[in-house]
């Protein structure tokens, strides 16, 4: 069976631009070495300037992407407005940490602008929930060794919206052709301050 | 006489009536009024937001008009502290059931959730029933728009139009005299306004005195509703010629 | 060895189960249905534990039926499986997990979409155009990658299903005796009898 959260596969990799971030995912759903499905996106909108992406044991990806909605959907209810991406990373940690000891076998990558500060936003977390901020990129999943490599060779500092996509699309579909449990195609989401791109890749199909 | 049976909700009286609830139901009836009309492509709901003081803060959050979820809405007349409560339970009830089926709830089992949780407190022991009564707005795909009221004791029904609170009564023959069961949200909104400006005690109606909120279809045809804003009310009283003159505007409200 | 299959076509989705009950490699049992009809419109097929798996289906069966009761309306085929799901996502961190794989097959009454969703024991679940559970996941999704198209009719469907049955009887060791083959569209779900056609022996 080997760890939960490699028993699916799936990769999920955030980079930061000038004033936009971007965000992407590949699209498998395996048992092991078997493809169940090839239309498995890890990445939920939160709302429109705020992304989730969930990597790890398929089943916590949907459980998990449904709690968020759950919570968020109360939040904007009860404050009248939408939830900013830092805040948001504060109630994915401690949603995740009151799991301590019967974690959710994920790793939540979360990606976007805050609109009134203007400024982007990326981090990662693990399991538990402990927030690693990053000012340049984080990586998920079952490719994410690969990802590392692939976004150290590629990351450039404020590079625009088109730059990014060209650079996170590429990091993601070189490290997910040296992952035999990712890939099937790719979702990419280019967010800026008053915009969201999000471009379906088809990818090798192999 | 009631003395010796009103203390408790739960008990009748001996002509077989609920006092506590329609004590509630009284409380309810000198709140501001709140309406609502279902048209062929949408619902209006509006509302009377009684002005108790100028001191106090006016552009704070709506006081009558709530959301419960992505394809609901809902009016409030009553205790605002106690429909607070009705209105979260309503939000997690809603919640709940979309992270159980992936689908909105239908709009008549969320009204009936609230109405089971009013209903409980007509009947179990020494509880103060709800002092609030709801209009709900809604859309599903089953029954597409619908309307619905209901009141402390649990009970509730779907409607064309209708209205509680304050002066209920008028407003609910004013409806029924002008309303046309082929409107459009346009139409309906129109009607809002006047009887609302038959019902209320100001004879000229502003942006501070009233909440106006709409559910309708978008062109691409997803469903949205929409709380009104300041400027959009005052454009429709205008519209209809209900707005207050403009060198008024400085004087005593 | 136990079998289950999907497969969905333009406007109908048909559901087959093996018809073999075993034990190991005893069989037990040459009639056993792993089907259940959950409303009108959707059907589950399932496999697993045994003792679970039935207790399971119909733990599902009446809170879908409870369903219909209390609203008047029927659970559409993805609620239907976004419900399944959150159950069996609950059950896997319990004191004792159900060991139930599931397909759900369906069609909504309104719209007569067709769907198909495969969930396994964990909670995993996907709405895909063709499924299989066991076994048969190896032997049969290749075919099905290769014949399968969303707008398939129902003869097309069948015939795909004969030669996934076909494969499944020249490779596995055990003959798990027949299919036993539901078909649900916008009528309602139809039983269908799949003939058994004999041996089918490997070049």
């Amino acid at each position: 069976m080997g760890s939960p959260f490699s028993m699916n596969g799936g990769a999920c990799v955030a980079m930061v631009g000038k004033d936009c971030v971007g965000i992407a995912c590949d699209l498998r759903l395996g048992m092991q070495a078997l493809t169940v499905s090839n239309n498995f996106p890890k990445i939920f909108g939160i709302n429109d300037s705020v992304y989730l992406g969930l990597t790890g044991l398929a089943t916590d990806v949907a459980t998990v992407s449904d709690l968020f909605r759950f919570k968020v959907n109360m939040y904007r209810l009860r404050e009248e407005r939408n939830i900013s991406p830092d805040t948001f990373a504060n109630l994915v940690s401690t949603s995740l940490y009151e799991r301590r000891f019967g974690p959710y076998f994920v790793s939540p990558v979360v990606a976007g602008i805050n609109q009134t500060s203007g400024k982007p936003f990326i981090c990662g977390f693990d399991s538990i929930g402990c927030i690693d901020f990053a000012k340049d990129f984080i990586v998920s999943g079952t490719a994410s060794d690969q990802l590392f490599g692939m976004c150290e060779g590629l990351y450039e500092p404020d590079l625009g919206p088109d730059e990014l996509f060209e650079t996170l699309s590429q990091a993601l579909l070189s490290a997910v052709d040296r992952d035999a449990l990712s890939g099937w195609g790719a979702h990419v989401y280019i967010i800026e301050k008053d915009k969201v791109t999000k471009r379906l890749l088809k990818g090798r199909q192999d | 006489m009631s003395r010796r049976y009103d203390s408790r909700t739960t008990i009748f009286s001996p002509e077989g009536r609920l006092y506590q609830v329609e004590y509630a139901l009284e409380a309810i009836s000198h709140a501001g009024t709140a309406l609502g009309i279902l048209a062929q492509d949408g619902i209006v709901l509006a509302a009377e937001r009684k002005v108790t003081s100028k001191l106090l803060e006016q552009d704070t959050s709506a006081e009558k008009l709530y959301i419960l979820n992505d394809n609901m809405i809902t009016a409030v007349a009553g205790m605002t502290a106690d429909a607070n409560i009705l209105i979260n339970y309503a939000r997690d009830a809603a919640q709940r059931y979309l992270l159980t089926y992936n689908t909105d709830i239908p709009c008549e089992q969320l009204v009936r959730r609230l109405c089971d949780l009013k209903q409980g407190y007509t009947q179990k022991g020494g509880l103060r029933p709800f002092g609030v009564s709801f209009i709900y707005a809604g859309w599903d795909p089953q029954l597409e728009f619908q309307l619905y009221q209901s009141n402390p004791s649990g009970n509730y029904g779907g409607w064309k139009a209708t209205s509680v609170g304050a002066n209920n009564a008028s407003a609910q023959s004013l409806l029924k005299q002008d309303y046309k069961e082929e409107c459009n949200l346009k139409e309906a909104c129109e009607l809002a306004v006047k009887v609302l400006s038959k019902t209320m005690d100001s004879t000229k109606l502003s942006s501070e005195k009233i909440e106006f909120a709409t559910v309708g279809k978008t062109k691409a045809g997803k469903i949205y509703h929409h709380l009104w804003g300041a400027e959009e009310i005052d454009a429709l009283l205008k519209e209809h010629g209900l707005a207050k003159a403009e060198d008024d505007e400085n004087g005593d409200s | 060895m136990e079998v289950l299959l999907g497969i969905t076509g333009k406007d109908y989705v048909i559901i087959a189960s093996s018809k073999a009950a075993m034990r190991g490699p005893t069989v037990l049992k040459a009639t056993d249905n792993k089907t259940r009809n959950l409303n009108k419109n959707s059907v589950m097929a399932y496999s697993g534990e045994s003792g679970d798996t039935v207790q399971f289906a119909e733990l599902i069966q009446a809170n879908v039926q409870l369903y219909s009761m209390r609203n008047g309306v029927a659970l559409s085929p993805p609620a239907v499986s976004s419900f399944v799901r959150s159950e069996l996502a609950k059950s896997i961190r319990s004191k004792r997990p159900y060991n139930v794989n599931l397909l759900l097959g369906g069609v909504d009454p309104k719209t007569g979409e067709p769907s198909l969703h495969w969930l396994d024991y964990l909670g995993t679940e996907a709405k895909i155009p063709y499924a299989a559970h066991g076994y048969a996941q190896y032997y049969c999704l290749s075919l099905l990658d290769k014949h399968h198209h969303p707008d398939i009719d129902l003869a097309r469907g069948l015939t795909i299903l004969r030669m996934c049955s076909d494969e499944l009887k020249r490779r596995l060791p055990i003959d798990s005796k027949g299919l036993y083959v539901k078909i649900v569209s916008k009528e309602g779900i139809k039983e269908h009898v799949f003939e058994d056609e004999g041996q089918v022996l490997p070049a």
